[in-house]
């Protein structure tokens, strides 16, 4: 069938509407000119913002930590190359032979494992994801020489955190840990929280490396980058970059070397170690047993590792030196011989040690059994007679011992820079009324416990710091102030003289003398524990602090050995000394932590400490300055 | 090739390629001379992977274009039902033998070659109605038993289009039916009835679930382009940056940092020209929209000046297609229309569009070769 209809009028209405058609488009593509025009040339600024914004990113560039180096310069907290291992998940299509390739060389656990391929399904592909990090330099060699047969694997070196001298220096640097929320949320600007949040980024947690945190941290430094749609960097402009700043240096008074001497005569103790130079007031060792190695910490340690560490009886976290707290026992009989002569006892003034004496409603005994005899001021201290005291404690007031006791260092913290400082306890009546608000019938203070405050026991403790602290007093009878940052940067801490103690200094001789007759003079209490030198002779004093008083009953069933006490229930073993005797330059106070006995066990350890610090004698030595350093390239630029 | 095709020709083949159209070739082939310029641009000032197939592909449509040109109209009046059914076939077929791709099925697989079904609806839908109207008289176009036999023929091709799911051809072929409907002549008053119906029935495919959950999050996108500007919205967005910064004169050719950066998705295809638009300014992109223009305006004079009624319709039903999807990419790729994949004709990376598309100006040409000596005579040009 052949259609072929003439009808002009329904080609009329073809050509209206034709033309109609035609002013349609003409309309639309009018609006999409308009719209054009709006978009290039109305709103141009805008978008060339937004593409601007799309196409630059800013990279932070980690700076590097600031050095903590002791006091001739070796470090104690520095930085080294992290030896990491990246898998790039674009650069190959057999993920699991690639991971299987690798796992040939690193162990890969199988929980390790599935976080990576967890990881490689979330990310963009070309982003690096790490397999493992802080390699051996053996592993990480034989990465890279296998590395044609590893498809998709990217070694790569980072920097991180390292502590040299590891658990020895433990306790005086800290540590550094991961960036937690708190961190990000404390952080005081936008720039801080994108630099914690750069991968890797560590900060203080602990020790110095929390105190001085910032001052470490450095300035980051900035580049900016050209990134695509994926955010996959096209381009480094490397003429815009900011390079970073790395943190200051922190230059301490300690000496590394001595440092690690103490730690290890103190190894498999619980046990504290501090030596001071008494002119400076410099911490020359700060030892603190066991530690625990601050390189795991930054690693990052186990739930395991860490309910270990803070379970153990020995307390491996606690900051021993700073932080422990020990009643001083008999050392705080050279803190009350001065108060007996500012209550008026003279030098001369005897006592009779007949083993105990009688107060109140008990008997107060020596821990001589059967007695010293006539003893007096400096027998008192070389012999350690308790009955001595105790007949001074009758009448003396507790509020003059306290008094020496604070001048002398004693119930205070000091400025070090170091978190976590006790304060210990100095016992006055006005102490007392304090600590027994609750209970008005306690506050008056009984004459009593002046007996046992007298000889260390009691409500007294003390923290060995502040025992070395006291020592350094009383050898210069200066108000010695302790000190462990020496330079900040380019600001140094001068060694400030130490000013009058507000003691007569007259007071300090006969205990010296006391001191020297405790090591020097046979039957002093730790005549064992002599440094047989006449140029360099140590003056000590030891102390016994009971941790448990063994009942009547006990004592009826035969237990007088301290040594068949469980370790917990021992006495802590203390002593303090300062050499050279006539020109005093280093003090040292130890504490043995249930070591039984002063004499046996902290005179020994405290006498080869000093026997290290008279043979490196760090005080004759120039001390290393970070800012000398520094300069000297300018200086021969200068030249 | 075009010696075989002479049955029954009035004419010898050199007179009649003579009375082809060379301005309106030399139009396209500056089309899609942009869009191979592009597209090296695209990729980065590569051939690969697009700019020289796109030029191959244009050359071999061009060549399809003048061969059908060479075919007289009354030829394409006989296979104009065949054509459509057989694409109806073809289209009802895919759910059976078609092959699935990106989620969506809408690939006949024929001798190792893929064709849409879909895009020889495009074509096919245009010549069946223009044949159909070529038999009924004005008064009868808008009588309702002559407007049943176009509604099937329309409907029939969108539902199958539309549940493959291919929305944006769907309604390039319902408006291009439409819209041949209405050049027939329909009258005001029922193609008004109609563009509400339609809207209703929207409306309800919106409401009832009919629309995938990507549909329907496009046309809210569409709507609200900030509502999730990372999402959805994300490509529109990027598509006005690039445009936007492109500015009056553009980045410079192969400077387009939006797209050498990759901040523009799909963009060798449906959004290829704000590549366009961000490397040449605002000037070139109206160059372009000018280019379209004129090759419209021509288009309309060639339907308007053709011999037969059937041969007017069909070339209008082309140019109709054309400007549709002109129209939508443009008004698509800076926020006017939703993102619904329409590419740019001639000038988006795509090889089946490019042969609908020059098929398309085949037979137009076909109709301006076949066009009475006096064509421009006083008969209705514009």
């Amino acid at each position: 069938m052949r259609i072929n209809v003439h009808d002009p009028e329904r080609q009329e209405i073809l050509n209206r509407r034709a033309f109609l058609f035609g002013g349609a488009v003409s309309l639309g593509l009018v609006v999409v000119g308009g719209r054009l025009y709006q978009l290039q040339i109305l709103d141009h600024d805008r978008y060339v913002e937004l593409a601007q914004d799309n196409q630059f990113n800013r990279r932070i560039i980690t700076p590097l930590r600031g050095e903590i180096v002791d006091r001739f310069g070796k470090p104690l907290a520095s930085n080294r190359k992290n030896f990491r291992v990246l898998f790039v998940p674009e650069q190959t299509r057999d993920v699991e032979g690639a991971l299987d390739a690798i796992s040939e060389i690193i162990n890969i656990s199988e929980e390790k494992r599935t976080r990576i391929m967890r990881q490689i399904r979330r990310r963009a592909p070309f982003i690096p994801i790490e397999i493992e990090n802080n390699l051996s330099w053996d592993q990480f060699s034989k990465i890279n020489f296998q590395l044609p047969y590893l498809p998709g694997i990217l070694p790569d070196v980072g920097e991180t955190r390292d502590y040299p001298y590891g658990e020895a220096a433990a306790f005086v640097v800290g540590y550094v840990g991961a960036v937690t929320e708190s961190d990000l949320s404390q952080a005081k600007s936008e720039e801080e929280r994108i630099l914690l949040r750069q991968p890797g980024f560590k900060v203080g947690r602990e020790g110095l490396e929390r105190t001085y945190d910032k001052e470490l941290r450095g300035a980051a430094g900035s580049m900016n980058v050209k990134v695509n749609a994926y955010g996959r960097v096209i381009e480094e402009l490397k003429d815009q970059a900011i390079p970073p700043v790395q943190g200051e240096t922190l230059a301490l008074t300690i000496d590394a070397d001595l440092q690690l001497a103490a730690m290890k005569e103190l190894e498999g103790e619980s046990a504290a170690a501090v030596v001071m130079d008494v002119v400076t007031g410099d911490i020359l060792v700060l030892a603190s047993t066991p530690a625990f190695d601050p390189n795991a910490f930054n690693i990052g340690i186990s739930p395991q590792e860490w309910r270990a560490l803070n379970e153990s009886p020995y307390k491996p976290l606690l900051n021993k030196p700073l932080s422990g707290v020990y009643p001083p026992g008999s050392t705080f009989k050279l803190v009350s011989a001065v108060a007996a002569q500012i209550a008026g006892y003279k030098p001369g003034f005897r006592a009779h040690c007949p083993g105990r004496l009688w107060y109140g409603n008990r008997y107060f005994h020596c821990w001589k059994r059967e007695g010293h005899g006539w003893v007096d001021m400096k027998g008192s201290i070389k012999h350690s007679c308790d009955v001595f005291y105790y007949t001074i404690a009758k009448d003396i007031d507790v509020d003059i011992i306290a008094d020496v006791a604070k001048k002398l260092g004693l119930g205070q913290t000091f400025e070090l820079g170091i978190p976590g400082q006790r304060e210990g306890v100095v016992p006055s009546r006005e102490w007392k009324r304090r600590f027994f608000a609750g209970r008005p019938e306690n506050q008056p203070w009984f004459q009593g416990e002046t007996l046992s405050v007298i000889i260390g026991q009691g409500y007294v403790t003390s923290t060995p710091l502040q025992l070395a602290v006291m020592t350094a007093r009383i050898a210069t009878g200066r108000e010695v102030r302790p000190r462990i940052v020496r330079v900040l940067g380019d600001i140094a801490a001068p060694p400030q003289p130490a000013a009058p103690l507000g003691i007569d200094p007259a007071y300090f001789d006969i205990v010296r003398v006391g001191m020297d007759a405790v090591t020097n003079e046979p039957g002093g209490t730790a005549y064992r524990s002599r440094l047989d030198n006449p140029d360099w002779r140590l003056a000590g004093k030891t102390g016994t602090s009971q941790v448990y008083q063994i009942t009547a009953e006990e004592r009826a069933r035969g237990l007088t050995d301290p040594e068949d006490l469980p370790w917990e229930r021992r006495d802590h073993a203390l002593f303090v000394c300062y050499a050279p005797f006539d020109n005093p330059r280093y003090a040292c106070a130890v504490v043995v932590e249930h070591g039984i006995g002063g004499a046996r066990m902290a005179g020994p350890k405290a006498r080869e400490i000093m026997r290290a610090v008279m043979t490196k004698d760090p005080a004759a030595r120039p001390a290393y300055d970070p800012r000398v350093v520094a300069q000297t390239p300018e200086r021969s630029r200068e030249g | 090739m075009a010696t075989i095709i002479l049955p029954g020709g009035k004419r010898g083949l050199r007179e009649r390629l003579s009375r082809v159209h060379w301005p309106l070739i030399i139009l396209l082939t500056m089309v899609a001379g942009a869009g191979v310029v592009t597209l090296y641009s695209a990729a980065e000032g590569s051939w690969q992977p697009w700019a020289l197939k796109h030029l191959i592909r244009f050359a071999v449509s061009l060549c399809l274009l003048l061969v059908m040109a060479m075919v007289a109209m009354r030829h394409w009046m006989t296979l104009a039902y065949p054509v459509y059914f057989f694409a109806l076939a073809a289209l009802a077929a895919v759910p059976f033998i078609g092959v699935v791709n990106m989620g969506a099925q809408r690939w006949i697989e024929v001798g190792g070659f893929q064709f849409q079904p879909s895009e020889l609806m495009k074509l096919a839908l245009v010549l069946g109605l223009a044949r159909y109207y070529h038999g009924l008289r004005a008064e009868q176009v808008s009588q309702p038993l002559y407007l049943v036999p176009p509604l099937v023929m329309i409907g029939a091709p969108v539902a199958l289009v539309f549940m493959q799911p291919d929305l944006g051809t769907a309604i390039l072929i319902g408006a291009t039916g439409a819209a041949i409907v209405f050049l027939a002549g329909l009258s005001w008053r029922i193609g008004i009835i109609g563009v509400i119906g339609a809207f209703v029935a929207g409306v309800a495919a919106y409401r009832f679930g009919i629309l995938k959950q990507y549909q329907v999050e496009r046309i809210l996108t569409f709507l609200d382009p900030d509502r999730d500007p990372l999402g959805k919205g994300y490509h529109l967005l990027q598509s006005k940056i690039a445009l936007g910064s492109g500015g009056l004169d553009g980045k410079g050719y192969m400077l387009g940092t939006q797209s050498q950066l990759k901040f523009l998705p799909e963009m060798q295809t449906d959004f290829i020209f704000t590549i366009f638009g961000e490397e040449f300014g605002f000037v070139g992109a109206i160059g372009l929209l000018l280019l379209y223009y004129a090759v419209i305006m021509i288009g309309i004079n060639i339907a308007l000046g053709a011999k037969t009624h059937f041969a007017r319709l069909a070339s209008l039903g082309v140019i109709v297609t054309f400007s549709l999807y002109v129209l939508i990419n443009t008004g698509m790729v800076m926020g006017l229309a939703p993102v619904v994949g329409v590419p740019l004709p001639l000038v988006s990376y795509g090889g089946t569009v490019m042969l609908t598309i020059m098929a398309g100006f085949g037979l137009l040409m076909s109709a301006y070769v076949s066009r009475e000596q006096d064509a421009f005579s006083g008969r209705g040009s514009l």
